[in-house]
């Protein structure tokens, strides 16, 4: 693996353990973490560019997934106090 | 006169004088709370405004950012203990000198781990160039003590 990737890859890994740390649920953080190690073991074999970079691709979209969940959860936790 | 005197007829003279510094250099804002960039900009007020400021100010400045002082010894401790603390590492083999990958087990993926637990312990961004080279405890104490200027 390219240097280029291989940072581009680690970064993504930090990006990732750095939102879940504010997981909700019960144990949130821990589990987020673990589904995200497992996440990357899983392709820990893939050797071809192209196919790394489209999974680097993917990760950032769960990362602004997660980042929409949090933004929704601020919003609904709101809500519920000044409206329920 | 009063404590809450003298701040408004301060303020009152840094207003009066930011429409001069104003009307001289376009650059400064009209913005009263921008205090401290006028008595940087001219001297005179500065001198004025130190004379009646000096003597409260001093009291109220405090550096609530600074860290305490660092020393080889207690980056070593704080290294080991964030390490101890991390849940794959076993405690009993940890040593100064013992390889992450090799001697204690962890995969790529924990090494970057036990990194951003070092920034966050150090308080300071570890690039990924010089990550890949903290293969051991020892070098992460060497490499913060020469981001924190330590030599003894």
């Amino acid at each position: 693996m390219s240097a280029e990737i291989r940072s581009k890859v680690i970064g993504l890994y930090k990006h990732l353990q750095y939102l879940g740390r504010e997981y909700p649920g019960p144990n949130g953080p821990q589990k987020f973490r673990q589904q995200i190690r497992d996440a990357f073991l899983k392709h820990k074999d893939e050797t071809d560019p192209k196919k790394i970079m489209a999974l680097v691709a993917h990760g950032r979209y769960v990362a602004k997934e997660v980042e929409a969940l949090y933004s929704l959860k601020k919003y609904r936790a709101l809500k519920q106090r000044y409206y329920d | 006169m009063s404590l809450t005197q003298v701040v408004r007829s301060c303020s009152r003279f840094a207003a009066k004088s930011l429409r001069v510094t104003a009307a001289v250099s376009s650059t400064a804002q009209p913005q009263m709370r921008l205090m401290h960039r006028i008595s940087s900009n001219s001297p005179a007020v500065s001198a004025l405004l130190n004379q009646n400021y000096s003597a409260w100010q001093s009291q109220f400045v405090r550096n609530y950012s600074a860290k305490p002082p660092l020393t080889l010894k207690l980056i070593g401790e704080r290294v080991l203990l964030v390490l101890k603390l991390y849940d794959k590492i076993d405690p009993s083999k940890l040593s100064v000198d013992s390889h992450f990958i090799n001697d204690l087990g962890l995969d790529s993926l924990d090494h970057v781990e036990v990194i951003m637990a070092m920034e966050d312990e150090f308080g300071f961004e570890i690039p990924d160039s010089d990550a890949e080279k903290l293969l051991k405890p020892a070098d992460i104490i060497k490499y913060v003590a020469d981001k924190e200027d330590i030599y003894d």
